[in-house]
């Protein structure tokens, strides 16, 4: 069981990172995407276009899950070492930078998001617009990504 | 771009303004001031004639378009316009009335159809009223017989035999009546009810207390007769619905022409719009446009062939529209620019650097050779097989060389469909291997490496920005502001390139470091000494300038934003990874062959899909965001040529392709 702490901690970490992330983007694209429906149901030509706003604030998730996967592949459940109680802990540590800056950043995404839709819904021409602005949001869940990706990668060499 | 006067004989007007149109060399300007001594030509009625036409097309071919829909691969969109000879126009031309004829007859066709349906309506509803009274055997304006008096109608309540005749009691015992009733439901019962001819009144007076109500429109026939004559009208109705439906479908056959009619008539908008801003005397025309100064030779060439003209040039003025000329290189990124904006006359033309900038980042965030090779294989095999556009051309040539760069960058970080390589090799012999052993060459490790990745993704970051920086340096320079050059500009590359040396120093050792420590305190003074020079007084100088420093904070948010390089090309890998792993779960069975395939495949596509779309929505972003703001004002008019702005057709040899 005490060998078990750290890898349990691990896959704690793992959840948090995919799961918080992962609601940030669901609730943004799931937003953006009822905003999207209601175009199309105007004028399907647009689906392209709609598809990328739709999809900008998917990328938390994705974050978040590729934080949970280095994760696994790094304490012993897809390969790496079993991590002690204290690794365990860091991997939480770090998980939590992309869990809640994936989620929150997931939110105001979808917010811009939707805005954008109904901007390229009016004008088709402001969609590089659109865009832009709604991808200045993703800095900071990148920010959020960086740092527990160098964390993550480098807590097997902590003692 | 120099502005043009073509001066010629009226009577050459329809063939040189039709080689123009073809040749697509030049601009006409707009909304110029009539010149003294010509006049203009109001072609309006024209205009809206031949508006009317191409609206009476559009409709046409909506029409078939709902009833026969076009077959069309999946990749039609790909394909460009077909070609045809300039003389070709003159047939269509000839057919365009004809062609006119059978798009109104199109349209005829389908209100016939909806009146047919409207008609359906208007039957089914009758039917749906004389349903109840099928029993009846007599029509249901039977009138009274010399004794009899017959009443039918409906009750607006459930009456059984029993309830009615009670209810008719009550209401008045005196009156002598039979009854039949031929329908009930919750809400109505219709009955047919017969008195002595006397009693009629008394008869109504009591029915009328329940409710009673006479049919809507009798008719003389009973209602059995009347339901089959409206059964056989429907009938012949939908038989000429469908024989409507079935000439229409076989007017299909003239869609293609349809379609050039209406690119025709379009032509001939365009044409007539252009002689309206002509000035013109008794004899002669005179037409004032933009040609971009490559073409001048060419135009005048087209001119001299066509018609006995004077063509005259000069330097164009400050409202000359802009066309943007590239090499093959940079030019499918031009469209990336005028997304952004056209540049304006104080601009330089960023596309060469933003070309190669998009191609670079884009390999570095989707980083992988088999990625990037799929990219190019496809981007050729639909440019070499469809022809498309040139819209359509210059993306998928946008997208062959950011493919060039993904397998770059792919190389570099030793990705190959993921991991797919080691992966198959463990696969199959079971012995771990890593992609950075089994690729020859050194890799970047994107997750053992990270760090370091992202320094380089800050240092290209740097490089980005100070190519920005260079170029407000250069437009500063162009325009003679020597001042915005060297202080607004200058001292912040200084100050940036103080600083990367003095990173590079951590590395590199003590003296590297005061090097770039005096390169920054430097830059820092020259700003702290220069950026209040607009402000009054020593004190405000001296505030403005300290007070610009702050600006860095910008600057640093800007090279942060750069570990998206990372971070995306991260995400592209681990993907790839994951997918690889899930397809080798079940091993080397046959099933686990199948099973692995169709992982494989489709976690590869869905890995291209997501990651793709994110290099190319960030790598704009960098673009926009981060370079653009440096130097970028944009504004400019696009140049937009007299031309055939045909939807189905282009003419060989036109300039617009």
């Amino acid at each position: 069981m005490e060998n078990m702490i750290g890898i349990i901690m691990a896959i704690v970490a793992a959840s948090i990172a995919t799961v918080l992330a992962g609601i940030g983007s669901v609730k943004g694209v799931g937003g953006a995407a009822q905003a999207s429906m209601g175009v199309l149901s105007e004028d399907s030509s647009k689906f392209g276009k709609m598809l990328v706003l739709t999809l900008l604030p998917g990328t938390q998730g994705l974050y978040g899950f590729i934080v949970g996967f280095l994760i696994l592949i790094n304490c012993g459940v897809l390969g790496g070492d079993i991590p002690t109680l204290g690794q365990g802990i860091a991997f939480v540590g770090a998980s939590l930078a992309i869990g809640f800056g994936g989620m929150l950043s997931g939110f105001a995404q979808g917010k811009a998001a939707i805005s954008g839709i109904a901007m390229t819904a009016k004008d088709e021409k402001n969609f590089s617009k659109a865009m832009v602005s709604i991808t200045l949001v993703e800095i900071y869940a990148l920010l959020a990504f960086i740092v527990s990706l160098l964390v993550v990668i480098s807590v097997p060499n902590l003692k | 771009m120099k502005s043009v006067r073509i001066i010629a004989l009226k009577k050459d007007r329809k063939r040189l303004l039709e080689h123009l149109q073809d040749s697509a060399l030049v601009q006409v300007k707009k909304g110029k001031q009539v010149s003294e001594g010509f006049q203009r030509i109001d072609k309006s009625p024209q205009i809206k004639q031949f508006e009317r036409n191409a609206e009476i097309t559009e409709q046409a071919l909506n029409i078939l378009k709902k009833l026969s829909p076009e077959k069309k691969g999946l990749l039609a969109s790909f394909k460009g316009r077909k070609e045809i000879d300039p003389d070709e126009i003159g047939r269509i031309a000839a057919e365009s009335a004809k062609i006119l004829g059978v798009c109104q007859k199109i349209i005829t066709l389908e209100k016939q159809r909806a009146d047919y349906a409207a008609e359906q309506i208007r039957i089914r509803t009758s039917l749906a009223q004389l349903e109840p009274w099928k029993k009846l055997d007599i029509p249901l304006n039977t009138k009274d017989t010399p004794t009899t008096a017959v009443l039918i109608g409906t009750l607006p309540k459930a009456y059984d035999d029993i309830t009615l005749s009670e209810a008719l009691a009550t209401e008045c015992p005196d009156l002598v009546f039979e009854f039949e009733i031929l329908h009930t439901s919750a809400t109505m019962t219709c009955v047919v009810l017969f008195a002595p001819k006397k009693q009629r009144e008394l008869a109504e007076k009591s029915l009328r207390t329940l409710g009673f109500s006479q049919p809507i429109n009798p008719t003389s026939r009973t209602p059995q007769v009347k339901s089959k004559r409206l059964q056989d009208k429907s009938d012949d109705l939908r038989r000429k619905d469908e024989e409507a439906e079935q000439e229409i479908i076989r007017l299909t056959e003239y869609r293609e022409k349809i379609c050039n009619t209406q690119d025709y008539f379009e032509l001939r908008i365009e044409k007539y719009k252009v002689i309206s801003e002509l000035d013109q005397t008794g004899h002669v025309f005179v037409l004032n446009g933009y040609v971009p100064e490559e073409d001048c030779a060419k135009l005048q060439a087209v001119c001299e062939k066509a018609a006995t003209c004077v063509v005259e040039f000069e330097d164009a003025d400050e409202d000359a529209p802009i066309k943007l000329k590239n090499n093959r290189f940079a030019e499918p990124a031009q469209s990336i620019v005028t997304m952004y904006s056209t540049p304006s006359h104080a601009d330089i033309d960023p596309t060469p650097v933003l070309a190669f900038f998009f191609y670079f980042f884009f390999g570095m965030m989707f980083s992988d050779a088999g990625y990037g090779l799929l990219m190019i294989i496809v981007t050729t095999i639909l440019l070499k097989v469809f022809k498309p556009d040139k819209a359509m051309r210059n993306n998928l040539r946008l997208f062959r060389n950011c493919g060039i760069f993904t397998v770059f960058w792919g190389l570099v970080f030793g990705s190959i469909f993921g991991d797919a390589p080691a992966m198959f090799y463990k696969m199959f012999t079971g012995n771990e291997i890593t992609m950075k052993e089994l690729l020859p060459w050194p890799i970047l490790d994107t997750q053992k490496d990270a760090l370091m990745i992202m320094i380089l993704s800050i240092a290209l970051g740097l490089v980005h920005i100070l190519v920005g920086m260079g170029c407000k340096f250069y437009v500063c320079m162009k325009q003679k502001e020597y001042a915005k050059a060297f202080f607004d500009t200058g001292f912040w590359m200084l100050l940036l390139c103080g600083f990367a040396v003095l990173a590079a120093g951590m590395a590199a050792g003590q003296i590297v470091i005061y090097i770039g420590a005096g390169i920054s305190i430097a830059a820092a003074v020259g700003l702290i000494l220069t950026q209040g020079r607009g402000k009054k007084g020593i004190f405000g100088k001296l505030i403005g300038g300290v007070a610009s420093l702050y600006d860095i904070t910008s600057y640093i948010s800007d090279l942060l934003s750069y570990s998206r390089l990372l971070a995306l090309g991260l995400t592209t890998g681990v993907m790839a990874q994951v997918f690889n792993m899930l397809s080798t779960l079940f091993g080397t069975s046959i099933p686990g062959i199948i099973f692995m395939i169709v992982i494989f495949v489709a976690g590869h596509l869905i890995t291209i899909g997501l990651n793709a779309l994110g290099s190319y929505v960030h790598t704009m972003r960098l673009q926009y965001v981060e370079m653009f703001s440096k130097f970028y004002e944009g504004g400019g008019k696009p140049f937009e040529p007299f031309s055939v702005k045909s939807k189905s057709f282009k003419t060989k040899g036109s300039n617009d392709d």
